[in-house]
């Protein structure tokens, strides 16, 4: 029924879209130039204020442009542009509610806000009434190198300032503004066909991307003006997303459900507590940490096999429940054996790490620009990453990778070929759980400490939900799940309370409409999306990871 | 109808027009500045609550975060730190060590805070204690009672851990001994059950109070541990019945204690149960009701009813309107609040803005403190630990906490 | 002597309350081979149905059992089988050719959902929004205790085993003559064909969801009748133990089920008795049985009931 309405309003428009468009253009530009609410009360971005579009009113504003679509004829045009002017609802409407909200109603909402909704909503109409899109091209023509590689950067600069700006937000309300407008621009974008050309330019230049992003990752220390805050976040994000790789091995790419996957993370991170020498641990040693890395890896590993072994030949389902059993052990037996694990109190103060001279603890002068201490630990966090992502990226498009798609397609089939499954289901669990250890046992010393509240059930959905939300089968995937998991509450913090109710309800909402993640490998999403009849599949225009080589 | 390429070029000319327009002439809004001081705005510094505002100990934090608030509110009707407006920083460590570290690091990179009340959990505590004192943030607790957060691991060469922490409530090797001397002499008690709920502060005040009671020639027959968030104590119950103790001494919190003993009653032991100020919450009796009655808890300080500061605490508690009670550590919360605001007062005034140098200065203050305060006498000694060492023993009598016996412990 | 046989009648009346559970687990997994997460959810939201319906009874009412039980035991029954339904509807039916990762999830989220949503919004008799903490839970039954030999038995304790059981009876015998009940096993055996057979699988497949959440519902109500309170989180260990007790007697046997149950339940509390330290990992002991069975008999005690899946 709805479509059918639709389909009527489309033809009523189509005809007078153009002014329409230009219209709802003009509406925006005007409307975020002007106040959104009538008087001070404290709302963020200086919104009583006409004549520069403060705060979220910047938002629609970018968003604007999107009304050329109307009339330069780009594939993909009718749904990239309806997302971005989408975007613009969304964000001016959220902002008219929050406003009302926090002002005591709809008279604190000034006519700026209306009009620039009204524009927002006539821009929708007008780009709705577009003729259906010509799917965009999978290849593109090649531009001259420089512009090619200029373009490349200019989206890497632009992610470190998007990132940069985002992180610097204070406010909850504003933050949500900000994110909606990322969301839907994003979306926009890669409707338009822009990420697919960015991937184009990326697999034709893979060395300088690899490099560039590099660079744009070790860049980030230099913009935080010494202060510690978010290195520590982000080094807890980069552990925590070295995890989330490793269980996209076992979940993502040998399709074995693991619910207590953060028991291996756990072992690491007991093995990095007490062979750091910390003050108040039950095992005293001074050990070079290369060596800790290693058999904290290596001890998971095991763990991962004296599990795996009588219980990979079990059915899917029960595979999970004994894992989660086996998680549960782990946090109880953490909190018993005293004489290990110094129990409830867990392993406190585990002093920084040491190489030589340098001090992990200290802050360093590099370049004239003062990085704080907790620098050195992202950097290290860095490394043990790209190491994860080279081990994913190669398992990937090894055979064994190939055995291990095999399987999760179809067990029986896969052992008819040869392939001996058992095995191949114990190495990726060895292999997911070495990934975990290692991550684990750096965190030691990133959290300075270890306790066993740390290892709940919840923290095992939390490493799935980054794996299965971002998109599992890729790296980029588990890398944003991760960084949305842990950046969101942070942001977020107005909406702390139903945080988790929030969390709930996406896992719900995700496995329904879009199972396959944000940022899917493209197999993974006609594996799934399939199911919804052949024209699903031939109609939605290819995913396309943003940085990374995961699509397969 | 097909637009024609013509358009691209007045799009692209419109399109850069609008981004352009993006930039713009900054403003002030509002009113300008806030407050009066003398025509001058005032400096903005924080006080900290480390505290958790979620979970099941959500009443302690509640009630702590508020006494903090109640009197930071005080402070600046009375504009007792010239020149200076305080603002609370509340933040939830959701009684969980990593997320008290986090929240740590926030605080600790936050340049206005001068001092921070926390926390509730001594585990929580390891945590936050090094981060804060990288900062030189003075920390001071309302409520941790585990002996190594002051003097360390090592009972025979005590050694202070930290210079910036303080905390106004006893310690476990007090509060236990002077539970089991009150075991051992007021209620003849020589064949006891201890129970803790594995946590730091439980299993610490049983250790301690196991020590002092085998000191006085007592006994504890048999040592059981349950599980926080355990509702169903038949097993461990019907275990100990045959053993016929004359006292079940709880470490722990009340949501298992309240259930302990009420099925400890149900399966027919009469013992009464006696636990620390985990348990000293009226939910205890609420939720017990008869199997309640005779139940005993230790708590720092002597009652609130005999002390004109803890009467005055109360009644400013209960006119600003709180949606939650102050809950046992309401009252240490509020002094150690003025701890740290009565530190500021001498040390902030002249000041501009708060240096590294300027909290140590706080700290050195803090040293010094000496005031009566809600739960009595405020100071601290050489690690840090309050100087007060009154305690009270509470009888649960006719479904209330009555005091039975307020003593200083030696 | 006496220990022993007490600790066997905590074992049991622990075991009645598992087996109650675990039938609803076991049910739902034969029929569509999904594990409920959201199951242990539906047993504590009965519990708080009930609860809310006693506490806005008149005080005559509440102090007389044998109106407020009946009317508690309603509540809860509606509410919980409701919500199961519900989330059969919207979020479990759309997945099912899916892969089984999506309905797992999804029914993690709906756990996790399902807590806050209690956690948050409950409405407490003192006006409040949110039940934070433990929540008063009235007796119902209340009385001496009765003196069995050299047991004691709480009434309530009775009360939980004698339902219990009544149930599980009653369970039992409409699976195995009632033509609905007759259907349920077709469809937990060969959905396809059942279907051929003319058998609405669609609608078998909510009077599963129902009678599951049904029971869970009232085992709930009784939970909070024993320990005179209730919390959001006693869902999720209690789910826990049930599912393992449903593997345990033969996943998708509904006798299985109930066995499984009174094992897991004598097990868990001879091991705090008799094992030193045994009540520290009293949480560990129906995993280590999970697992042992697993490893050695998969199929568990009594041999499992589920259509293999393609």
């Amino acid at each position: 029924m709805i479509s059918i309405v639709a389909q009527q309003v489309r033809r009523r428009v189509a005809p007078v879209r153009v002014p329409l468009g230009a219209a709802g253009a003009l509406l925006i530009v005007v409307g975020s130039l002007t106040p959104w609410a009538t008087f001070f009360f404290g709302y963020p971005g200086k919104v009583t204020l006409a004549g520069f579009p403060g705060g979220a009113r910047l938002y629609p504003l970018l968003l604007a442009p999107a009304a050329v679509l109307v009339v330069v004829d780009l594939a993909g045009r009718r749904r990239g542009g309806l997302t971005a002017a989408l975007g613009a609802v969304a964000v001016v409407g959220w902002n008219v509610l929050a406003i009302a909200k926090d002002g005591g109603g709809f008279g604190a909402v000034a006519y700026g806000g209306w009009l620039a909704l009204a524009g927002a909503g006539a821009l929708a109409l007008a780009l709705h009434s577009l003729p259906a899109d010509r799917p965009v091209a999978e290849s593109f023509g090649r531009l001259p190198a420089p512009v090619e590689l200029l373009a490349l950067a200019g989206s890497l600069g632009l992610l470190l300032v998007v990132v940069v700006v985002g992180l610097d937000i204070e406010e909850s309300s504003r933050f949500v503004s900000f994110a909606a407008f990322v969301g839907f621009a994003s979306a926009a974008l890669q409707r338009l066909g822009g990420f697919a050309w960015l991937q184009s330019v990326m697999e034709r230049h893979h060395r300088v991307t690899i490099a560039a992003a590099a660079l744009t990752a070790l860049a980030f220390p230099f913009t935080q003006q010494g202060s510690s805050y978010w290195l520590r976040v982000f080094a807890s994000i980069g552990v925590f997303a070295a995890a989330a790789i490793g269980l996209n091995v076992v979940v993502g790419l040998a399709g074995l459900l693991d619910l207590g996957y953060v028991a291996f993370f756990g072992v690491g991170v007991y093995v990095g507590a007490l062979m750091g020498s910390a003050g108040r641990t039950t095992y005293q040693g001074e050990w070079p940490f290369i060596l800790v890395i290693i058999i904290g890896a290596a001890v998971a590993a095991v763990f991962g096999v004296v599990i795996g072994a009588p219980t990979l030949r079990l059915r899917g389902d029960y595979l999970a429940i004994v894992t989660l059993g086996f998680g549960e052990i782990f946090r109880i037996a953490a909190n018993n054996l005293d004489w290990l694990t110094r129990g409830p109190n867990g392993i406190a103060g585990v002093p920084d790490l040491a190489l030589g001279n340098f001090s992990f603890g200290d802050t360093h002068e590099v370049l004239g620009f003062s990085l704080p201490a907790f620098a050195n630990y992202y950097f290290l966090e860095l490394l043990v990453l790209a190491g994860a992502i080279v081990v994913f990226t190669r398992l990937n498009d090894s055979r064994i990778g190939r055995a291990w798609v095999a399987i999760r397609e179809d067990e029986t089939a896969a052992a008819a070929m040869g392939i001996n499954t058992w095995r191949m289901k114990l190495l990726a669990f060895a292999i997911g759980a070495f990934l975990a250890g290692a991550a684990g046992t750096v965190n030691a010393h990133v959290a300075a400490s270890v306790s066993p509240d740390s290892f709940t059930f919840l923290e095992s959905i939390l490493l799935l939900a980054a794996v299965v939300l971002g998109g599992m089968g890729t790296v980029a995937g588990a890398l944003l799940g991760s960084a949305a998991l842990f950046i969101l509450p942070e942001k977020l913090r107005a909406f702390q309370d139903i945080r988790l109710l929030m969390f709930g309800l996406a896992l719900v909402l995700m496995m329904r409409f879009r199972p396959e993640g944000i940022v899917p490998s493209r197999r993974r999403q006609r594996e799934l999306h399939d199911e919804d009849g052949g024209a699903g599949a031939m109609s939605a225009p290819p995913a396309a990871p943003v940085a990374g080589r995961g699509a397969s | 109808m097909q637009p024609s390429r013509f358009w691209r070029y007045p799009a692209l000319v419109v399109v850069v027009a609008m981004l352009l327009a993006a930039c713009g002439r900054d403003a002030e809004e509002g009113p300008t500045g806030g407050g009066d001081n003398d025509g001058e705005p005032l400096k903005t510094v924080k006080i900290g609550v480390v505290a958790p505002l979620s979970g099941g100990l959500s009443a302690l934090g509640a009630g702590i975060k508020n006494s903090v608030d109640l009197a930071i509110r005080q402070a600046n009707e009375e504009n007792k730190v010239k020149g200076w407006k305080i603002e609370l920083a509340a933040e939830d460590d959701t009684a969980k060590a990593e997320v008290g570290a986090q929240v740590a690091t926030k605080l600790a990179s936050d340049s206005a805070v001068a001092g921070v009340v926390g926390t509730l959990n001594s585990s929580v505590a390891l945590q936050v204690q090094p981060i804060l004192a990288r900062e030189n943030i003075v920390m001071v607790s309302p409520a941790n009672t585990g002996v190594e957060l002051t003097q360390g691991t090592d009972p025979n060469n005590k050694k202070r851990q930290f210079d910036n922490y303080f905390r106004v409530s006893t310690t476990d090797d007090v509060q236990g001994p002077f539970a089991a001397n009150f075991a051992t002499q007021d209620l003849n008690a020589k064949n006891v059950v201890t129970i803790h709920d594995k946590k730091t502060y439980g299993q610490g005040l049983v250790a301690a109070f196991t020590g002092q009671l085998t000191k006085n020639g007592g006994k504890v027959v048999a040592a059981e541990t349950i599980n926080p968030g355990d509702q169903d104590f038949a097993a461990v119950l019907t275990k100990i019945k045959p053993l016929n103790p004359d006292l079940i001494y709880y470490g722990g919190e009340y949501p298992e204690a309240q259930l302990l003993t009420s099925q400890a009653k149900a399966q027919g032991i009469k013992a009464p149960l006696m636990g620390g100020d985990g348990i000293y919450d009226k939910t205890y009796i609420e939720t017990a009701k008869e199997a309640a009655e005779g139940d005993y808890c230790t708590s720092v300080g002597a009652p609130t009813e005999d002390l004109d500061s803890a009467a005055e605490f109360v009644d400013s508690y209960q006119a600003a309107g709180f949606k939650e009670d102050f809950a046992a550590y309401g009252a240490y919360a509020y002094d150690a609040a003025n701890v740290i605001i009565n530190a500021m007062a001498k040390v902030l005034p002249d000041a501009q803005a708060i240096t590294p140098d300027l909290r140590k200065k706080i700290v050195d203050e803090v040293e010094k403190t000496s005031f009566d305060g809600a739960t009595g006498k405020v100071a601290f000694d050489e690690f840090g630990d309050t100087t007060t060492k009154v305690l009270t023993v509470y009888k649960v009598t006719n479904q209330e906490w009555k005091a039975a016996k307020t003593d200083e412990f030696k | 002597m006496t220990q022993f046989l007490q600790q066997m009648v905590n074992g049991v009346v622990l075991g009645a309350m598992y087996g109650l559970i675990a039938l609803g687990y076991t049910m739902v997994y034969g029929i569509i081979q999904l594990i409920n997460f959201a199951h242990g959810e539906i047993f504590m939201v009965g519990a708080f149905a009930g609860l809310f319906t006693y506490a806005r009874l008149p005080p005559s009412l509440q102090a007389n059992p044998l109106v407020a039980l009946p009317l508690v035991m309603l509540t809860a029954v509606v509410v919980s089988v409701g919500t199961s339904l519900m989330t059969e509807r919207l979020a479990y039916r759309p997945l099912r050719r899916a892969s089984r990762l999506a309905p797992l999830i999804t029914a993690i989220g709906i756990s996790i959902a399902l807590q806050e949503a209690v956690r948050l919004f409950y409405p407490l008799p003192n006006g409040q929004l949110g039940a934070k903490s433990p929540v008063s839970f009235p007796r119902l039954v209340s009385g001496a205790n009765l003196e069995l030999g050299p047991v004691t038995v709480a009434r309530v304790s009775l009360f939980v085993v004698v339902v219990a059981v009544g149930l599980m009876l009653a369970l039992q015998a409409f699976v195995r003559t009632t033509r609905t009940g007759k259907a349920m096993r077709a469809t937990a055996q060969d959905p396809d064909t059942a279907r051929l057979m003319g058998i609405d699988t669609d609608r078998i497949i909510v009077v599963t969801f129902a009678i599951g959440a049904a029971l869970a519902a009232v085992a709930g109500v009784m939970q909070g009748m024993r320990f005179v309170q209730v919390d959001f989180r006693i869902g999720f260990i209690a789910g826990l133990k049930a599912f393992t007790a449903a593997v345990l007697g033969g996943i998708g046997n509904i006798t299985g089920a109930v066995l499984g149950g009174f094992v897991l339940g004598i097990v868990e509390v001879m091991a705090t008795q008799y094992v030193p330290r045994g009540s520290q990992w009293k949480d560990v002991w129906a995993f280590v049985v999970l697992i042992a069975v697993l490893v050695f008999r998969p199929s568990g005690l009594l041999g499992e009931r589920v259509a293999a899946r393609a």
